[in-house]
């Protein structure tokens, strides 16, 4: 059985093999019973490819279906290996797209063809089927005009000229298009089984068909999930695993007794107490994972305060990065250093490397000049005619939540910026829908959210402030911002795209400092040590078809 | 009795229409929408054509009239969320699990507290009753999740001898039914004994007792019968209590019941199941409710029904 290690696994295997003094072979060994026992703290919402939208069924479907690549990893770098295209290749400007097709089949035996993708996507394009995921397929040609009803979803960038061949026709040259191809919503549909289950189609077992290394053979709503080894997947040869059992397990009380009580073989960690105690134990294996989530604080650009760019920079240096992640994020997630998360890259060069800590640069400069960020806010107050007292300032600070942790939050930024900056931070703490109505209808100061990336390439985050999208809802607009994200969206040349994500980053965090980074979000996993192959890299896609559980 | 039942049922039908229209305009004032959820900023048309497919673009007075339509044929319509589950056939799976726990719970629970409420009020002021006392009193301020997480620890941590949640067999049923039944075995031990007591002190067992009726005649034949009458009163609460099952219970041992979407629903804004949820546990109330009245007639022949005033109870 040919099978390549991540270095954690290797270095894993490793460290056991001296603690345990065993023969090198008794590590490559296979235990007999190939079954992984896991969970997941939700129910995914459905597996209908076109429907989905949350992070739980992702994960099922990155195991049970196959598209036309797959993100995977070697030596802590992404590599993309080959999924159901066996090979592909762009034209010259990057706009046209053709995969030629390995012959495969679905777990039902019905052979995989280029018609499925096609299917696939203009469903999930088709305004009548309200697609949550459907903004993936903007890359497309005529996705917006097909989205929007004005076009035949027949005129969608995208068909199969034989049964073997697909091609993707782009709106754009889109550098980044092959990171985004490894989304759900990329993966081929059956029109047969989508029409004869309905509106039923992903809501049950039964109700949903799979083409990648496992099947979905049980699923009882809120919890368990049983996935076994789809035989008839093409690369059944190099998938070990047989059964893998997925409970639902929304609360923390629950999988931390499960994991001690050999119940699950994977748990994840919230909190530094469980962190320490899982360290600890000589059964486990730590497994550290950079989310490319960006916790930030942000500003109302339209606001009669925080339209002011130094007043905006004056709060967003008055933070102590390191201070506030042990306070009130329990020390486990990394000081931010920019906008872009660490972790993501361009190309093939690690973003955050290239562009350098932003936060750290505007600390040492305004040191530099002698000042501190009080000084920023009293510039800013001047220049908006406020007057001298930054205590008479009417400030709002918008939390998502009503709960403990917002709380603490909430507390530890009042003293912070009192003592920094001398400000009276008026909280306010509402339910996430009423805080996301607010921000939207831009009825806020500033807040607190964090945003995790889609796909590995910094336009993801980026893009969020180009000004026809302000996700954020910052209301700021940058002219030359806008230009560089649009012209980095199209550059085929890494090098000069890197170059305009920095520039673009530089604009938005050190010049007009719209959005105030704070902690990057990690993933803190134990996993038994008999569990191998994972992956650890947070684009990873190979989810379990490369585990396997060692002799124990 | 024939016409008081029919003027209860007609009732019971204005009561759910009350229900029905109160739960879905309160529901569409909360803030938010079902996209929400997601917690992330989607595309303008990514959301419009979202709320089309599920009629939330119309104005709300004719989602209003659209939902009555079909309700009238019973048709509780699509989760919002969950998109392909059909809220009558969710409503249809979880029920009898969050029945099934809740139930055993029950039965168990009743028979132990109404049983230590009877040694109670029997031995008043004794050992016997300082020790129910307190464990009434346990049961009722020790929040459920606590409960829960101790016996999750011990039984399956420390112990090994259970699971610590799923569903399917027997012994996955054992934590999450003692967590269940400590609550009514509290609650019937308080109520009985203080009925027991409350009956013990009546003329009328006076009066058994003087015409030389021996103690455990006394007691069978006439405390117990007339000191079980409020049990049933709160019985019919705790019925229907089943059939909603228990969220934390639910998350806490991984059992597929409603519990969990009678709460989930509304903090996702997950329209059609709040809608579904609320008069599914609406009918069952006015249902049980009249079954409990009815009941009460048979237990004690006291109360006499008339039409026009609620029963002769006070």
């Amino acid at each position: 059985m040919k099978r390549k290690f991540t270095w954690l696994t290797a270095t894993a295997v490793a460290a056991t093999m001296i603690l345990s003094a065993l023969p090198a072979y008794a590590e490559e060994a296979l235990a007999e019973d190939q079954t992984y026992n896991t969970f997941l703290t939700a129910d995914p919402t459905t597996l209908d490819i076109s429907l989905r939208a949350d992070a739980y069924s992702s994960g099922i479907m990155i195991n049970t279906m196959e598209g036309l690549i797959r993100t995977g990893e070697e030596n802590g770098e992404y590599v993309v290996y080959p999924g159901l295209a066996e090979s592909w290749e762009p034209n010259e400007d990057g706009t046209v797209w053709t995969f030629h097709l390995r012959e495969s089949v679905w777990e039902d035996g019905e052979p995989v063809t280029a018609d499925q993708f096609v299917y696939s996507l203009q469903r999930s394009a088709a305004p009548e089927t309200g697609s949550p995921s459907s903004f993936f397929l903007e890359p497309l040609a005529n996705f917006t005009a097909v989205n929007t009803g004005e076009m035949d979803i027949s005129e969608l960038g995208v068909e199969a000229p034989d049964e073997s061949t697909l091609v993707i026709t782009l709106a754009n040259p889109t550098p980044s298009f092959l990171m985004m191809l490894d989304a759900t919503v990329y993966y081929p549909q059956r029109q047969d089984k989508v029409e004869e289950y309905g509106d039923q189609f992903g809501s049950e077992a039964q109700y949903y068909i799979a083409n990648g290394p496992f099947r979905v053979s049980e699923w009882v709503h809120n919890s368990k999930i049983v996935l076994e080894k789809n035989e008839n997947y093409w690369d059944a040869e190099n998938v070990t695993l047989d059964t893998v059992n997925i409970a639902i397990m929304p609360e923390e009380t629950t999988y931390y007794n499960a994991y001690q009580n050999n119940e699950i073989d994977y748990v994840g960690v919230g909190e530094q107490e469980w962190l320490d105690k899982f360290s600890q134990d000589p059964d486990s294996v730590y497994v550290n994972t950079e989310y490319a989530t960006m916790n930030f604080i942000f500003y109302n650009t339209k606001d009669d305060i925080f339209q002011n760019a130094n007043i905006r920079k004056a709060f967003t240096l008055a933070l102590d990065r390191e201070d506030i992640n042990d306070m009130c994020f329990g020390g486990l997630r990394v000081p931010a250093e920019g906008w872009v998360p660490q972790g993501m890259s361009s190309g093939t060069t690690d973003y955050r490397a290239a562009a350098g800590n932003l936060i750290a640069n505007m600390n040492a400069e305004l040191e530099a000049n002698g000042q501190t960020p009080q000084d920023l806010l009293l510039a800013g107050m001047e220049e908006l005619g406020l007057g001298d007292d930054p205590a008479s300032l009417d400030l709002t600070f918008s939390l998502a939540g009503t709960g403990e942790w917002y709380r603490t939050l909430g507390e530890y930024l009042q003293q912070v910026y009192a003592e920094a900056l001398g400000v009276d931070l008026k909280l306010s703490f509402s339910e996430w829908g009423i805080f996301y109505d607010n921000i939207l209808s831009g009825n806020y100061q500033m807040g607190f959210m964090s945003w995790g990336a889609y796909y590995n390439d910094p336009y993801d985050m980026l893009s969020l402030f180009v000004s026809s999208y302000d996700a954020v809802s910052t209301g700021w607009a940058n002219e030359e911002f806008d230009a560089l994200l649009t012209a980095a969206a199209k550059d085929m040349d890494d090098d000069a795209r890197l170059q305009e994500y920095i520039d673009a980053e530089n604009i938005l965090i050190t010049q007009d400092c719209a959005i105030c980074p704070v902690a990057v979000s990690q993933g803190h996993s134990f996993y038994k040590n008999y569990v191998k192959g994972y992956g650890s890299l947070n684009f990873n896609n190979m989810g379990y078809k490369t585990m396997y559980i060692a002799e124990h | 009795m024939l016409k008081y039942i029919l003027k209860r049922i007609l009732f019971m039908f204005i009561a759910l229409f009350f229900v029905t229209t109160l739960t879905f305009f309160l529901m569409r004032s909360i803030p938010g929408d079902p996209l929400a959820s997601l917690a992330r900023a989607l595309p303008e048309q990514t959301r419009l054509n979202f709320y089309a497919k599920y009629g939330l673009d119309r104005p709300l007075f004719e989602q209003y009239l659209i939902y009555l339509k079909r309700l009238l044929t019973l048709d509780l319509g699509e989760s919002v969320v969950y998109s392909g589950r059909s809220v009558s056939q969710t409503i249809a799976q979880t029920s009898p699990v969050s029945g099934l726990v809740g139930g055993i719970a029950l039965a168990i629970g009743l028979v132990i507290g109404v049983g230590l409420g009877i040694v109670a009020a029997l031995f008043k002021n004794r050992l016997p009753d300082y020790l129910v006392t307190f464990l009434a009193i346990i049961g009722v301020t020790v929040p459920v999740f606590v409960l829960a997480s101790l016996l999750q620890y011990f039984f399956s941590v420390q112990l090994g001898w259970l699971p610590t949640s799923g569903w399917g067999k027997p012994k996955h049923l054992v934590i999450p039914v003692i967590v269940l039944s400590f609550g009514t075995i509290a609650t019937y031990a308080r109520y009985i004994k203080s009925s027991m007591l409350d009956v013990l002190n009546q003329d009328y067992i006076l009066t058994a007792r003087a015409k030389g009726l021996s103690e455990g005649q006394v007691i069978r034949r006439h405390v117990m019968r007339n000191s079980i009458l409020p049990a049933i009163t709160i019985l019919g609460g705790r019925i229907v209590g089943i059939f909603t099952g228990s969220f934390v219970i639910e998350s806490m041992f991984s059992i597929p019941g409603i519990g969990f979407y009678y709460i989930s629903s509304i903090n996702s804004n997950d329209y059609s199941m709040t809608m579904g949820t609320t008069i599914f546990y609406a009918a069952l109330f006015v249902v049980i409710q009249l079954i409990v009245d009815i009941a009460y007639v048979l237990v004690d022949p006291r109360i006499r029904l008339s039409v026009g005033e609620k029963g002769g109870r006070a």
